[in-house]
Order: C-alpha cells, then structure tokens, then sequence
C-alpha cells in the first residue's frame, strides 16, 4: 500500500511537471526527427549523393572524356556545371561544391609519354579528410582504369601480331570484390540507415536524462522537509529508493515506446527511412529495461549527491554529455583512437548503444545482448547501493 | 511523556555541540514550548526526539520507550510538522492527504482526512493545488498533515512563520484544542507572544543548553525577577549622582536607572533614596514585564547569524 502510494505520487508530481515532459519526450523525439533526417545523405541508402564536383576540362580530349565518364560512373559524388559569372575557385572556397578537378590542356596526348600531365583535384575547405580520401581514391581508380586503356592501345600499335584476347578486361576488377553487409532488413540485406543508428542512440541520450527530474524531485523533498517527515513517519529508505526507482523505471520505457515509434511512423512520413525493429522483441526489451535500470538508479544516485536543483541540472547535463561522447552517441566508436575505444568500453551508454545495435543493426536475439545487459544491470545495482549509503551518510548531516 | 537525560549531539565537522548535555522531561499532556535564537539547537532536539539524528550521548525516553530501540513505536505516537512547506506543491489538499495517510496505512484513512481538514478548516480547499493556497493555508495543511496519524505527541518546529494574524490565531486556537483532548505538543517558535499566550511550560535553549526552564509565572517571577528599572524625570546632577552610589549594583545611563538583583528591602530604600534627594520618577519597572525581556537577558543581545 505504501509503495502503491509513492509510485502514484510520483507519477503524478511527474504528469504534472510540463518542463520535465518536454526533456525526457519532446526534447529526444525532436532529436531523433531532426538527426535522422539531416543525417539521411551521410548514410547514403537513398543514393542522394550531396559531395559535388567542378570538372574543368581544359583538354577536350578522349582520354579527358573518358576520365569525366569514369568519375560519373562512380555515383558517389555528383558532378556539376558551374553557373554562368561563376568563378569555380569562388564557389569551391565557400563550399558551395566540395571538390574541383582540372583536366589540364594536353593530357591525353601526354598520358602515355614520358612526361604525363597532372590533372590537379581541390578539396574546399570544408571537406572532412576522409571525404577528401574517398574522392581521390575514386579519382585514382578513374585514372588508372584510363591509362590502362591508353597503354594498351600504344602496345597493340607497337605488336601489330599481339592476340587481343590479351588484352585485360578492366570490367573484370569490379567482379573481384563482393560487397556484402551483415544488416539485414525485412529479411533482405541492405545498408544500414540513419534512423537506424540514430534511434538508439538518442534515446540512450534521453534515457539518462531522467535523472534531471528525478533529482529535482528529491532535492525538493529534502528541502522543504518532505523527506524529514516521510522519514520521521518510519518509512525505510529502501521504500523510498523503491518508491522512485518503480515509476521513473516506466516513464523511461515509455520513453523507449515513443522514440522507436518515431523512428516506425513520424520519420518515414517525413520523408525518412523506416526504422527496423530486428528480429527479437525479448532482445529489444531486455535491453531496454537494463538501460532503463541502469539510468534511474544512476539517477538515484545523483540526486543524493546533490544539494540543489541547479546542481542537479548542471551536472547531469555535463555527465550526459561526456557518457554520451565517450560511449558512440555523437562519434561512433570506430572512429575512435585505440585508446578511446578502451575508455568508451567503460561508459554505460556504450553497453546500451551495443545492446540496441545487437537487435536492430545485428538482427541478434536475446542470448546476444546477455552481456550488455548483464553490465548495465550491475552498473544499476552498484549506483543503488551507492545512493542507499549516500542517504544513510546524509541522515547524519 | 519524554524524558532527555545529558543528551548531546555534534553534527559531522561541526566546531560545537549543537546539543550539549541537555535533560528535559515533559509530562503527558503539557504544551511546551522551546524557545532559543536562531541556531540554538531546537530544530536539531526535534529530529532527535523524531528519530532523524541519533545522538552523539545521553539518552531519550518517549511513552516510556528509549530511542533508538522504541523509535518505530514513539514514530506511531507522535508525529512531526516541520517548519517547511512539507508536502507536495503540485498535488492537490486532498492528494497530499491521501498520500501521506496512505503511508500510514490505517484502515480508517478516509475518515482521519476528513478530521484533519475539519480541525484545520480546510474542507472548501480539498481541490485546490497546494502550489495555489495562500500561506496560511499551506500552513494549515502543514498541520493537517502532521494530525493524520492522531498523534499522542506532536512535535510543531515554528508552525506559525510568516503567517498573516487572522491565521496565526487560528493555528493556534487549533494547537490549544488539539492540546486540551490531550496531545502532548513540543512547540518552538520565535515569536514570544505566542508563547506566552500558548504553553504551560516554557523552556529557553541557546547554544545546545537550556538555560531555563518552568511556567511563564515561575519564570518572569524568580528568574530575574529582581531587576529594577527606573526611569527618571530629569538626568541626575553630580550630586544626586553621588548619593545615588550608596546604592549597591546600581547602574545611570541617562535618566534611566537600573539595580540588578534588587530585593524588596532594596526596592524601598531606592524608592526612599530617590525621594530624598527630589528625582522624580515617570516609570518603575520591577521583575521581567515579558518574556522577551526574560529571553534577551538570558541569551544576550548579540547577533546569532
């Protein structure tokens, strides 16, 4: 009866605190929407490419045609004409394109002789470096499929009796590499998209945000001596911890409902990708009730170290922040130093973000995401266990 | 009802003892009330007696039971209304009723909710948030809240701050009603007028010990009841001044006069020395007039914070 009481108080301190809705509802699916849709090109599964190149051909030639045809072939940057009273070097200084390539005069005679010409590719100053690689490797392929043909050309004139079937059929090298990725979605393999990496990641952002109201909450209650007469009335602590811990636990999954819900509906409507749910909805919550436990008794933990709703606030949003940082949320973890990688293996979010990753990206079920969730449980237990001797050190104070 | 005997208690890091060597006893049914500056240690015997703190020495009896071991049975009988707002500002009268009388779990909830917002005049405010009321009102719930349990003892911290006159009188004329059917009330407060006017007994803490102790008449009559202040007509000239020194433990500041520990024999050759030497006197004052005066002369006039 007694706990039946603190969870219906506590709902209803929640239901009726507009601010905290709007940060653990509307903030995250706000983000999701927003991230998931700006996101869509640099995941590329609608082939929208938005890398844009000049191709400035001084030479006119075959081989300079042929090098513009090859590039264009390569679909993953999108050559285009610079508007009349344009000066490309302008436009490539304030990214408006992101590359400009010049075919100098005399290439094509050149490309085979002793003393080739240079074509010359210009990367604007907003280009990431391993976009800039990714065009100079597709520029180097172009270049050294034209070249292959030029050689063989001069070799067949030079051996007029050289058997043709010798001749190399560069279609052949695209057949030597089979790309396959493991994402499977409605059981046919495709890449995976934004949405798809973006879901579970902000909704392990927001998840742990549950612990700005919470923490207000109790601050408020030790502030204004709630919490000295709940305590005075005989309530245990572990009632206390319970009587938050239980309806903060579902707000949280309610939070889980709503974000994938907008990754399911509200992205597709607006034109974004739809996202896939995996395979095993067991996987998908058992992860979600271990990050859910794992964030509200963090949460508990928080709010008996701090000693105002500012406090609370402020640290919550720079803890959130570098868990969010170090665990995958803004910078997958790939991308990491070897060492950062090591460090982010120790952030909760990383646990989640995994576990999440498992069942959407992974198509995994619920003996894959065991040790996620078995991690983020034992983080849980030990913030619990640490709040309870917090409150039992703070009765002294 | 409680008895304290050389309780003392020290907060972590603290320079002093906030409780130093404390012996107290109330009787069943008495209205004490504890008076003492800011940081005096007041709130700190409260949550002591409420099982809040446990002290650092000496010991604590409620209903006959010591602390700790019979807390969960004292925190039956009695019940706390700390000088906060402690209740749930977003919940409505009514829910804040029925919360904490569901913390109670007593069978009877709906009739206990009822008597407290009868005895506190509430009833027409049950919908209303309590983020909403006014602060009479929130003190009145404050108060409420603290009756569901129909406490046997209630210990009220300064239940009547900041309040408007109409509502303080009507807290307390609720404290004495609540008092006269026979619950034991522990009442601090700094408003000594309320005091007076309120408690049978009268307690005065400053820096964790009780200085004095007693009912209003014992205490403005014995303790420092032998003071006299006299106010003069004109300042006394160095003559006068001179005869006025066969008075011992006399002070002149002005045209006041003032004998501090003057007994009645004293009184009437002061009386008899001022008319010899022709000073006339616009105002006598013998003993301690209130108890303001009695609490100022014990804990001094220096600020506390």
């Amino acid at each position: 009866m007694r706990l039946t009481a603190l969870v219906r108080k506590e709902t209803l301190l929640l239901l009726r605190d507009w601010h905290a809705l709007l940060l653990l509802f509307a903030m995250p699916a706000v983000f999701i929407l927003v991230m998931s849709l700006v996101l869509q090109n640099a995941y590329a599964s609608h082939g929208d490419a938005s890398f844009r190149y000049y191709l400035l051909d001084q030479d006119a030639s075959a081989a300079s045609t042929a090098l513009g045809e090859a590039l264009a072939a390569a679909g993953e940057f999108r050559r285009v004409s610079a508007a009349p009273g344009t000066v490309p070097e302008e436009e490539l200084r304030r990214d408006r394109v992101q590359f400009l390539l010049t075919i100098p005069e005399g290439f094509g005679a050149a490309l085979t002789g002793a003393h080739p010409l240079a074509v010359k590719l210009q990367a604007g100053p907003g280009v990431e470096p391993s976009v800039d690689k990714l065009f100079d490797a597709e520029l180097h392929g172009a270049l050294a499929r034209i070249y292959l043909k030029a050689s063989m050309a001069v070799l067949s004139a030079r051996m007029p009796g050289m058997d043709a079937s010798l001749a190399p059929d560069l279609d052949a090298v695209d057949k030597l590499i089979l790309t396959e990725s493991l994402y499977q979605a409605g059981g046919e393999r495709r890449v995976p998209s934004s949405v798809q990496q973006n879901v579970p990641a902000w909704l392990l952002f927001a998840m742990f945000f549950i612990a700005v109201p919470l923490s207000t909450t109790w601050v408020q209650e030790r502030q204004q001596g709630t919490y000295a007469r709940l305590r005075s009335m005989g309530l245990p602590p572990r009632s206390l911890l319970l009587g938050k811990l239980l309806p903060y636990v579902v707000i949280n999954l309610l939070q889980v409902v709503l974000m994938l819900a907008v990754g399911v509906w509200l992205v597709p409507l607006l034109g974004g990708d739809r996202l896939d749910l995996g395979r095993s909805y067991p996987a998908l919550v058992l992860v979600a009730c271990a990050v859910s436990f794992a964030s509200v008794c963090y949460a508990l933990l928080i709010a008996n170290l701090v000693t105002s709703g500012e406090q609370a606030t402020i640290f919550t949003g720079a803890a959130n922040l570098l868990m969010a940082a170090l665990g995958g949320i803004m910078v997958p973890r790939f991308l990491m130093p070897h060492v950062m990688q090591v460090i982010s293996g120790y952030s909760p979010m990383t646990w989640g973000l995994d576990g999440f990753l498992d069942v959407f990206l992974r198509q995994e079920g619920a003996t894959a995401v065991a040790p996620e969730t078995l991690k983020l449980a034992s983080f849980g237990l030990a913030c619990l266990a640490a709040a309870a001797l917090a409150m039992k050190l703070g009765k002294r104070r | 009802m409680i008895q304290i005997e050389g309780l003392s208690y020290r907060y972590p890091g603290a320079e002093r003892a906030a409780i130093q060597g404390l012996s107290l006893q109330l009787r069943q049914g008495s209205l004490f009330g504890l008076l003492g500056p800011n940081g005096s240690g007041k709130t700190t015997l409260i949550s002591i007696l409420t099982g809040l703190l446990q002290p650092s020495t000496g010991s604590v009896a409620i209903d006959g039971k010591l602390l700790p071991a019979g807390l969960s049975e004292s925190q039956r009988l009695s019940a706390l209304v700390p000088q906060e707002y402690a209740f749930y500002p977003r919940l409505t009268v009514m829910e804040n009723l029925g919360f904490f009388a569901a913390l109670l779990a007593a069978p009877d909830g709906p009739v206990r909710i009822a008597e407290a917002l009868s005895v506190t005049g509430l009833e027409a405010f049950a919908s209303s948030r309590a983020e909403h009321l006014s602060g009479g009102l929130k003190r009145r719930l404050n108060l409420a809240i603290g009756l569901l349990n129909r406490p046997r003892l209630l210990f009220l911290d300064e239940p009547t701050v900041g309040m408007d006159p109409q509502s303080r009188r009507f807290i307390l004329d609720t404290i004495k009603r609540i008092n006269r059917a026979g619950t034991t009330v522990l009442y601090t407060s700094h408003y000594m007028e309320e005091v007076e006017d309120l408690c049978d007994e009268i307690g005065v803490l400053d820096e964790g010990r009780l200085l004095a102790r007693g009912s209003l008449a014992d205490l403005l009559g014995e303790r420092g009841g032998r003071r006299l202040v006299v106010t003069l007509r004109d300042t006394p000239s160095s003559d006068q001044s001179r005869a006025l020194d066969a008075i011992p433990g006399h002070a002149v500041a002005g045209s006041e006069l003032t004998v501090e520990d003057c007994g009645e024999r004293e009184l009437q050759r002061v009386i008899d020395l001022l008319a010899s030497q022709g000073l006339g006197v616009s105002r006598v004052r013998y003993g301690h007039g209130n108890l303001e005066e009695l609490f100022l002369h014990l804990t001094g006039r220096q600020l506390r914070d």
